[in-house]
C-alpha cells in the first residue's frame, strides 16, 4: 500500500473522530449506576444529571446496575466502547476490589469526569446507649469487652475502614461487628437496638440525629461540621486520627480510559456546570456532603491518594485479602 | 384417588401451578430420570456449599447454603425411591407428552434468541424469532405474519426502549441515533 | 387542624387530581406487564419530574405504586404469569377461575378487595403510624429470622400436591437466592469461578421463567384450542359477596399492614403469609382452594394493597424505607429539597396528610379502572394461541432483561423456564420455589446477624428468644405449624379426641 494511501486513510480517521467530538453528543448517553434506585449514589447522581444534561445539550439515560458491590456495573462500562456514550456513576467502593478480592479492575481503567462529593463519616450510638462520648464509648469497650455490638456493612464499606482507623488508633477493640447490607438496614437496626454503635455516612444519619433518635459519638473529620456544630471531633480526643483524616466515601462520574480528550473536556465541563447549580449545592450541603467538583489531574491525583491510604489502613488492620503492594500501590 | 392428589383428572400436564402436573400413583416418562438428575444436582451443589466455608462457624456464610443443598438431596433422594416404586404411565410417551417437536422446537428458538441478543441486537432478533414463531404456530400467510410479529413488536420497542428507557442490547443497529434524531426532530418542533 | 386539611389538597386541585388518577392507571399497565416494576417506573419518574413541583410528582408516583401492586393481579388470573412478585399467590386461585370462564368475575372480587385492603393500609398510616412504626424498629435480627422460618413453612400450603416436592422446591429457591457474592461477606457463593454468576440471579429473573416461559411452553402442546370464552356479565360482586369476605379479608390486610411497615419485607411475602392464613382459617371453601377459591383471591389482593400503607409508615414516620419503592420516593423527597427522616412529621406535618390524602384517592381511581376496562383486558385470553405464545415468551426476555440491564438474567430466565416446564409436568410445585428465592436473603442475613450478635453461642441466642416477648410469639407460631403439617399433629389430635370422647 502506498505511503500516501496509508496517511489518508489516518487522516481520514482523525477526521472522522474530530468531527464525532465535535458534534458530541450525536446520540444519548448511557450512565450506569453502581448502585440500586433510592440509595445515595443513585440520589446524587439523579439530581446532578438534569442540570449537566441542560449544560451539555444532550440525554443522559441512568440505569441502575447493581451486584457484587457495584463490580458488575464497573466491568460493564470498562468494557464498552470509549466513545463518551457509557459512563459509569460510582462511589468509592472500587479503589478498593483489588486489595479486598473483589475484582481485577478499578478507576485505572477509567478517566474521572467529575469527582462531586465527598462525605463525612460520623460516628453514632443508639440513644439509650451507656455513653454519651467518644471516651465513654472507649471505657465501655474496655471494662466490658466483646458485649457492643457494632453495625459494619461488609469489608471495605466504611464502617469497615473507620473501624480500621480505630483498631490502628486506639489498639485493637474488643467489639462483635454485625454485617448489614448497607448503612440504611444498619442505621435502622441501630435505632431499633439490634446494635449499639455504628460508623455511618453523616448525610444518612442527620435526620435521625435531629430528631434524637439516635446520638452523635464524634465526627471523623478535620473540621467542625457546620450542620452538627456541638458534635465533637475524633481528633479532640486522639491526635492518631490526624494522620488518616479527611477521610470519607465520594460519588464521580468515570468514562472508560481511552475516551477522547475533547469528550472528557466537553463532559467534565457539563458535570462541573451541573454541580456548580444552587439548588444542587443545597441539596448536598442538607445531606452533610463536602462538595469537591474536581476533575481532570487534580481528581486523578485525588484517587490515587485516596487508594493508597485506605488499601494501606485495610492492609495494616490486617482486613485486606491481598497487600496493596501486590498490586503496585505505594505506601503512602 | 388418592389422598394427595388434588387436581383434576385433566390437569396432569400442569397447567396451572395450584394443579401441579404428575399422577400421585403413577410414574411418567421421565420422571424417575428428572428425580435422579435432581438428587446428583443437589449432591453437587452439597458438595459446593460446603466448599464455600466449610464447617468454619454458625455465622459463616456457607452455612444455610449448607443446610438447604443437604434438604435438597434427601428431599430428591426420597423422590426418586417413591417415583421408583411407582407404575410407568402406559399411555404416554416422552416424546409425545412431555417433550413434543414443537416444544423442542421452542426451547431451540430460545437458545437461539439468546446467543443472538447481544451481536446482532434486540430489535432484529425479536423480529426474526416472532415471524418465524407466529409462522410455524398459526401457519397463516405472510402477510398477515409480519403484520401480527412487527406490529406487536414496534409496541413492545417503544413501551421499553422509548417510554421506559430499558436500555436493549442495541447490536448492529444505530438505535440510539434513531432515538436522538426524533428527539431533535421534537425538539425542533417544540421551539 | 390546618394541616389535616393538606389531605384534601388532592380534591381541591385539579392538576393533582389528574395526575393521580393517570398514575394509577399507567400503573395497573406496568404491574400487568411482568418485567415492568413499578420501581423500575418509580425511578423514572425521578429523572421525568425533576423540574416540577413536589406535590405533583409525588401524586404521579403514588398513583403508580398504588395501581401497579393491584395490576400484577390481571396477568396472574389472565395468564397464569403474575405481572409482579406480590400477584404470585393470586394466580393459584385466580387462573382455575379463568379457565373456567369466569376471569371477569375474578378480576371484580380482586379490584373490590384490593380496594378495601388498600383502604385498611391507609387508614392505619393515618391513624396509628407512630404507635406501628414503633412496633416495626422493635424487631431485632432474630425475629426477622423467625418470620422467615415461618414464611418458609407456608410451602406446606403452597405445594399441592406431593409435599416432599414442595419442600424440595423450597429449598431449592433458597439455594437460587443464594447464589452470587455474600452481601455481608463478600464470599462467592455457588459461582463455580464465573464472573456472571458473581451478581446473583435475580429473583424477578427466576419468577418470570418459572411462570411466564414454562406457561408458554406448556401452552405449545395445544395451540389450537379454542380459548375459552369468558363471562362477563356480572363484574362487580354483590353486596352480599363483599360482606361474606369481610373477616377474612380484615385479617388478612392486618396481615398486610405489619409485613409492608416492616423495613425488608413488602408485598411479595404479604400477599403469600396471607394466602396462607385463609388457607388455614377457612375451614369448608365453597371451591377447594387451588381450584378457583374466592378466598384464595382475596386474602392475596387485600394483603398486598395493605401492605402499601403499611410501607409508608416507617418512611413517614422514620424517613425508613418500608420497601423499594418507598426507598425511591425518599430519594424523590430529598431531590426536592424535603428531609425525610423523623422530623418530617414535625416540620413538614402537611406532607404526610397530602400523601395519605393522594394515596386514598389513588385506591378510588383503583377500583374505578380496575371496574371499568375488565371487557378490553379479558379479551387478552381470546387472542389466539398462536400469537399470544411468542409474544409471551418475547416479553418474558424483554422482562428479564430490564430488571437489571443484564443478559445474564436473560439465561437465567430462559434457564428456569425450561427446569420449570420440566416441573410442571412432573408434579413439582413452582410457587415455592419463588417463595425460597424471595425469603433467602431475609433467612440467611438475619440468621447470621443473629447468632454473631450472641457471640455464636446458641445457648445464648435462645436465652434471647425465651426473653423477648415479640421472638416468643414468633416463636411458638412456628412450632405450632410446623407441628400441624407434621404426621404428629394427626396422632395427637386423635388422642385428643379419643379421651374426649
Amino acid at each position: 500500500m502506498s505511503r500516501k494511501l496509508i496517511s489518508a486513510v489516518i487522516a481520514l480517521g482523525l477526521s472522522t473522530t474530530i468531527a464525532v467530538a465535535q458534534d458530541y453528543p450525536t446520540k444519548e448517553i448511557q450512565g450506569i449506576i453502581q448502585w440500586s434506585a433510592g440509595g445515595s449514589t443513585d440520589t446524587v447522581m439523579r439530581s446532578v444529571t438534569p442540570h449537566a444534561e441542560a449544560a451539555l445539550g444532550g440525554t443522559v439515560v441512568m440505569q441502575n446496575m447493581t451486584g457484587a458491590v457495584g463490580a458488575i456495573a464497573l466491568n460493564h462500562v470498562a468494557g464498552a466502547k470509549a466513545d463518551g456514550y457509557t459512563l459509569l456513576m460510582g462511589a468509592e467502593n472500587p479503589l478498593l476490589y483489588k486489595v479486598m478480592g473483589l475484582g481485577d479492575k478499578d478507576y485505572s481503567e477509567f478517566t474521572p469526569i467529575n469527582i462531586l462529593a465527598r462525605g463525612t463519616p460520623i460516628l453514632v450510638a443508639n440513644k439509650d446507649a451507656p455513653f454519651d462520648d467518644y471516651s465513654g464509648m472507649l471505657d465501655y469497650i474496655a471494662s466490658n469487652p466483646g458485649a457492643l455490638r457494632l453495625g459494619s456493612t461488609g469489608p471495605g464499606g466504611l464502617p469497615s475502614v473507620i473501624t480500621a482507623m480505630m483498631n490502628t488508633v486506639e489498639g485493637e477493640l474488643d467489639v462483635i461487628a454485625v454485617p448489614y447490607d448497607g448503612d440504611g438496614p444498619a442505621l435502622t437496626a441501630l435505632q431499633g437496638g439490634a446494635i449499639d454503635v455504628m460508623p455511618a455516612v453523616l448525610g444518612a444519619a442527620i435526620e435521625t440525629i435531629r430528631a434524637g433518635a439516635i446520638k452523635p459519638i464524634a465526627i471523623f473529620d478535620v473540621e467542625q461540621n457546620e450542620n452538627l456544630p456541638d458534635v465533637p471531633l475524633v481528633t479532640s480526643f486522639n491526635d492518631g486520627y490526624n494522620t488518616y483524616l479527611p477521610w470519607g466515601p465520594f460519588f464521580g462520574v468515570f468514562a472508560p480510559k481511552d475516551t477522547p480528550d475533547d469528550v472528557v473536556a466537553k463532559l467534565s465541563a457539563a458535570y462541573t456546570e451541573g454541580a456548580a447549580n444552587p439548588d444542587f449545592m443545597k441539596l448536598m450541603e442538607d445531606r452533610g456532603f463536602t462538595m469537591m467538583g474536581i476533575s481532570g489531574a487534580e481528581a486523578t491525583a485525588f484517587l490515587s491518594k485516596w487508594q493508597q491510604g485506605t488499601a494501606w489502613l485495610l492492609q495494616d488492620s490486617g482486613l485486606a485479602k491481598t497487600s496493596p503492594e501486590e498490586f503496585g500501590i505505594a505506601r503512602p | 384417588m388418592h389422598p394427595e392428589f388434588r387436581g383434576d383428572m385433566d390437569h396432569h400436564d400442569g397447567t396451572s401451578d395450584a394443579i401441579p402436573g404428575g399422577y400421585v400413583e403413577k410414574q411418567r416418562p421421565g420422571e424417575l430420570a428428572f428425580a435422579i438428575f435432581l438428587t446428583l444436582a443437589s449432591l453437587f451443589l452439597l458438595y459446593s456449599a460446603y466448599g464455600i466455608s466449610g464447617f468454619d462457624a454458625l455465622s459463616a456464610p456457607g452455612a444455610i447454603p449448607m443446610a438447604t443443598t443437604l434438604v435438597m438431596a434427601i428431599s430428591a433422594f426420597a423422590v426418586v425411591l417413591r417415583t421408583a416404586r411407582l407404575k410407568k404411565v402406559t399411555t404416554e410417551t416422552l416424546s409425545k407428552d412431555i417433550l413434543p417437536g414443537t416444544v423442542v422446537l421452542f426451547i431451540g428458538f430460545l437458545i437461539v434468541f439468546g446467543l443472538l441478543l447481544q451481536p446482532l441486537g434486540f430489535v432484529l432478533t425479536a423480529a426474526v424469532f416472532l415471524i418465524v414463531a407466529i409462522k410455524v404456530l398459526a401457519k397463516r400467510g405472510w402477510g398477515y405474519t409480519l403484520a401480527v410479529a412487527l406490529g406487536s413488536l414496534v409496541v413492545i420497542w417503544i413501551v421499553f426502549r422509548v417510554v421506559f428507557t430499558v436500555l436493549l442490547p442495541a447490536g448492529v443497529l444505530p438505535e440510539a441515533e434513531f432515538i436522538q434524531y426524533f428527539r431533535n426532530l421534537m425538539s425542533a418542533g417544540a421551539s | 387542624m390546618d394541616t389535616f386539611l393538606a389531605i384534601f389538597t388532592v380534591f381541591t386541585q385539579l392538576d393533582l387530581l389528574v395526575l393521580v388518577g393517570v398514575g394509577t392507571f399507567v400503573g395497573i399497565y406496568i404491574g400487568a406487564i411482568p418485567g415492568l416494576s413499578v420501581t423500575m417506573a418509580v425511578s423514572i419518574l425521578i429523572s421525568f419530574t425533576f423540574s416540577w413541583d413536589v406535590y405533583p410528582a409525588i401524586s404521579l408516583m403514588v398513583g403508580i405504586y398504588m395501581g401497579g401492586v393491584y395490576g400484577g393481579s390481571r396477568t396472574a388470573i389472565l395468564l397464569n404469569i403474575p405481572g409482579a412478585p406480590s400477584a404470585i399467590a393470586t394466580a393459584m386461585d385466580g387462573y382455575p377461575m379463568a379457565q373456567r370462564g369466569e376471569a371477569g368475575q375474578a378480576i371484580g372480587v380482586t379490584t373490590v378487595m384490593s380496594f378495601f385492603g388498600g383502604l385498611i393500609g391507609i387508614l392505619v398510616l393515618a391513624l396509628a403510624a407512630p404507635f406501628v412504626s414503633e412496633f416495626a424498629l422493635s424487631f431485632q435480627p432474630r425475629d426477622y429470622m423467625l418470620l422467615a422460618v415461618l414464611g418458609i413453612l407456608l410451602v406446606g400450603s403452597l405445594s399441592s400436591g406431593s409435599m416432599i416436592k414442595g419442600i424440595f422446591a423450597g429449598s431449592l429457591g433458597i439455594a437460587i437466592g443464594a447464589v452470587g457474592r455474600d452481601p455481608l461477606t463478600f464470599t462467592e457463593r455457588f459461582t463455580f469461578d464465573f464472573q456472571i454468576m458473581e451478581g446473583g440471579i435475580s429473583f424477578i429473573a427466576v419468577m418470570i421463567g418459572m411462570f411466564g416461559v414454562s406457561e408458554a411452553l406448556m401452552q405449545l402442546q395445544n395451540v389450537n384450542m379454542k380459548a375459552v370464552r369468558q363471562k362477563i356479565d356480572r363484574i362487580v360482586p354483590s353486596f352480599g359477596t363483599v360482606k361474606k369476605y369481610l373477616p377474612l379479608s380484615l385479617q388478612t390486610s392486618t396481615i398486610g399492614v405489619i409485613i409492608g411497615a416492616l423495613p425488608g419485607t413488602g408485598g411479595d411475602i404479604a400477599a403469600l403469609m396471607a394466602y396462607d392464613h385463609a388457607k388455614r382459617v377457612t375451614k369448608k371453601p365453597k371451591v377447594p382452594f387451588g381450584q378457583g377459591a374466592m378466598e384464595g383471591l382475596v386474602a392475596p389482593e387485600t394483603a398486598n394493597n395493605a401492605a402499601v400503607g403499611g410501607a409508608f409508615i416507617p418512611m413517614m414516620t422514620l424517613g425508613i424505607p418500608g420497601d423499594a419503592v418507598t426507598a425511591i420516593m425518599i430519594g424523590a423527597l430529598f431531590i426536592h429539597g424535603l428531609n425525610p427522616g423523623p422530623m418530617l412529621m414535625i416540620d413538614q406535618p402537611d406532607m404526610f396528610w397530602f400523601i395519605v390524602g393522594a394515596l386514598f384517592t389513588a385506591n378510588i381511581f383503583m377500583l374505578i379502572f380496575g371496574l371499568t376496562g375488565i371487557k378490553i383486558f379479558t379479551k387478552i385470553v381470546e387472542i389466539p394461541r398462536s400469537i399470544i405464545i411468542p409474544l409471551i415468551l418475547l416479553l418474558s426476555i424483554v422482562g428479564a432483561y430490564a430488571v437489571n440491564n443484564s443478559i445474564t438474567d436473560v439465561y437465567w430466565m430462559l434457564g428456569f423456564g425450561v427446569f420449570g416446564y420440566f416441573m410442571r409436568h412432573y408434579g413439582y410445585p413452582l410457587g415455592p420455589v419463588i417463595l425460597g428465592v424471595i425469603l433467602s436473603r431475609l433467612l440467611d442475613d438475619n440468621w447470621r446477624r443473629a447468632i454473631i450478635s450472641e457471640r455464636e453461642e446458641l445457648g445464648r441466642f435462645f436465652h434471647g428468644i425465651f426473653t423477648s416477648p415479640l421472638s416468643l410469639v414468633l416463636f411458638v407460631a412456628v412450632i405450632l405449624i410446623f407441628v400441624s403439617q407434621t404426621p404428629l399433629w394427626a396422632i395427637l389430635k386423635k388422642r385428643l379426641f379419643r379421651k374426649t370422647s
